[in-house]
């Protein structure tokens, strides 16, 4: 029990106090254990650490093949991946005028080769494939279900338009019609009468019209409807007020799961 | 440790600090002095509500869906004889989000562990893949199923990052989990994982305080746990009275720092039209 529990909350009590103090005291020998050997210890323990995660993963892929489990074809690309990294990382170095070490960054090593051949084109090959994802995402955030997701309908388009160099040649006039439009349709939705919508839209064309033409029609006024101030001051206010509770929730949340663990209260982490 | 000696401890510390303070507080950055006394006053309260929650008092904690959600999907995996699969982030285990994943991973396998429901964790650090392992094993001994418990429920994929999210991805299409519970921190990959999970009809939570890929999650999943409500999972889930009452200290730092934004609104804007000398920001902002 003893090594089981106590002793692992008091390593994190102790190590979590010294590590909040380290940010408070200016004592050297403090500081740089606290800036440079306790992230070294955790860089080595990762690395010891990553044998185990190699065997595990070479264990269950093999296990895979033998046992010729679904997809098993697969999990021989796994394990060929794995050794030929190996091979080219500590055996083979494919340029002999190259220090070993170096090898892993230098040209016209193996490792080298592998890196720019084959896993830079794969990993950008999934990271392309987040487009597409975004996409289908897209779309189903975009449906009109309800008022919010009309309203992130409508920033979005705004901001999309707004920040791409078509949306400084688009008026601020075309903008005013086009609210004279909807306008009409909600009153049509509102009343169903169609003199009351011919009504509204004629006499907000006409006022449009006749307030552009006072003003010269400038393309960027009125600049409340001008997309790219538009979505600059959606950008800048609602979301900026959005994301920061959110951020504040956030810094509270680790703040408050910190605490907990320096102070021994949560102890799930050791299965309590 | 009672009220009395708690509030003896505070104030042996208070005099303490005061004294080291008055003697010039050698190697203290002074700078931080604000910082250090907010982190000492929100932790008092954290502590207060803690032991008052420890003394029986009854603390509400308004439903979050999503965690109400967690059961729900282990059922839907049982009743579909589908596994769980629980993502626990791409970071290490210097990073809250991936310990607070894994606690509520915790959490999730007592679930698994009492409706036998299979339960899969694929992580991409060897370390978090100790630490799940612990946390699951310590789940299926205490639901009294240590039989169904096996290493390889958790295990390794790889460190980088959009070979992990193909790897979890062949997983999602091959073995078509009923329930897929992201939990941890998360970058580019969070839309990746969620949308896949999506096509295949699985039920999804996920919980992160990566802010970036909390709209990715919102638009991809059912159910999402936006920042500080993954935090309070964990008491959430498991109904522990000091949790608990750690979650009402936040809300109560909350209000506090809703009040300290009102006041150093007024306090700025005194200073701006020259009736108070000293600066709010001077004085707040961290050297």
């Amino acid at each position: 029990m003893l090594w089981k529990r106590q002793i692992p909350i008091l390593i994190v009590s102790l190590i979590g106090f010294a590590t909040l103090l380290g940010w408070f005291f200016d004592q050297p020998t403090f500081k740089s254990f606290v800036d440079d050997d306790a992230t070294q210890w955790f860089d080595i323990l990762a690395a010891f650490a990553i044998f185990l995660g190699g065997l595990n993963l070479l264990k269950l892929q093999t296990q895979k093949v033998l046992m010729k489990q679904k997809g098993w074809q697969y999990s021989l690309f796994a394990i060929g991946g794995l050794l030929f990294a190996i091979v080219a990382g500590f055996f083979v170095k494919g340029n002999p005028e190259v220090a070993w070490g170096a090898h892993v960054t230098s040209k016209g090593t193996l490792f080298k080769w592998m890196f720019n051949y084959m896993v830079s084109p794969m990993q950008a090959t999934m990271f392309a494939l987040l487009a597409f994802y975004v996409a289908s995402a897209s779309y189903r955030a975009f449906r009109i279900r309800n008022f919010e997701a009309t309203l992130l309908l409508s920033s979005g388009i705004i901001i999309m338009i707004g920040r791409v160099p078509l949306g400084s040649y688009i008026s601020s006039w075309f903008i005013l019609y086009l609210l004279v439009l909807v306008g009409g349709i909600v009153v049509n939705t509102i009343f169903k009468n169609k003199q009351y919508t011919a009504i509204a839209v004629l006499s907000g064309i006409i006022l449009v019209t006749v307030a552009g033409s006072s003003m010269g029609w400038p393309v960027d006024k009125p600049a409340v409807f001008y997309l790219p101030y538009l979505q600059e001051w959606i950008y800048r206010y609602p979301n900026s007020a959005g994301s920061r509770s959110i951020m504040i929730g956030i810094g509270l949340g680790i703040f408050g799961t910190s605490i907990r663990y320096i102070l021994g209260i949560e102890r799930s982490y050791i299965g309590e | 440790m009672n009220d009395r000696e708690f509030l003896i401890g505070s104030g042996i510390f208070a005099v303490s600090f005061i004294i080291y303070l008055f003697f010039g507080a050698p190697y203290f950055i002074t700078g931080r002095l604000v910082m250090f006394l907010s982190i000492v006053l929100f932790s008092g309260i954290l502590i207060y509500s803690t032991r008052k929650a420890q003394r029986g008092e009854d603390i509400f904690l308004r439903t979050i869906p999503g965690l109400k959600a967690v059961e729900e999907a282990v059922g839907r995996s049982t009743e579909m004889g589908k596994p769980v699969l629980f993502v626990p982030g791409i970071s290490d285990m210097d990073q809250v989000e991936t310990v607070a994943g894994v606690i509520v991973l915790g959490h999730v396998s007592k679930m698994t562990a009492r409706y036998e429901t299979p339960l899969n964790v694929p992580v991409s650090r060897a370390i978090v893949m100790k630490a799940a392992r612990e946390a699951c094993k310590e789940s299926y001994l205490v639901e009294g199923r240590p039989d169904m418990f096996h290493e390889d429920m958790v295990h390794y994929v790889t460190d980088e990052q959009f070979a992990y999210a193909a790897g979890v991805n062949g997983i999602m299409v091959r073995e078509k989990p009923a329930a897929c519970v992201y939990m941890g921190k998360f970058y580019a990959e969070s839309l990746i994982l969620a949308e896949t999970g999506n096509s295949i009809g699985a039920i999804q939570i996920a919980g992160t305080a990566s802010q970036s890929q909390i709209p990715f999650f919102v638009t991809a999943c059912d159910y999402t746990l936006i920042g500080e409500e993954f935090f309070a999972a964990s008491a959430y889930l498991s109904d522990k009275p000091e949790l608990v009452g750690a979650v009402k200290g936040q809300d109560m730092i909350k209000v506090i720092i809703l009040i300290l934004i009102f006041l150093g609104i007024i306090l700025r804007m005194l200073f701006d039209l020259g009736y108070l000398n000293m600066s709010i920001l001077e004085l707040l902002t961290v050297r």
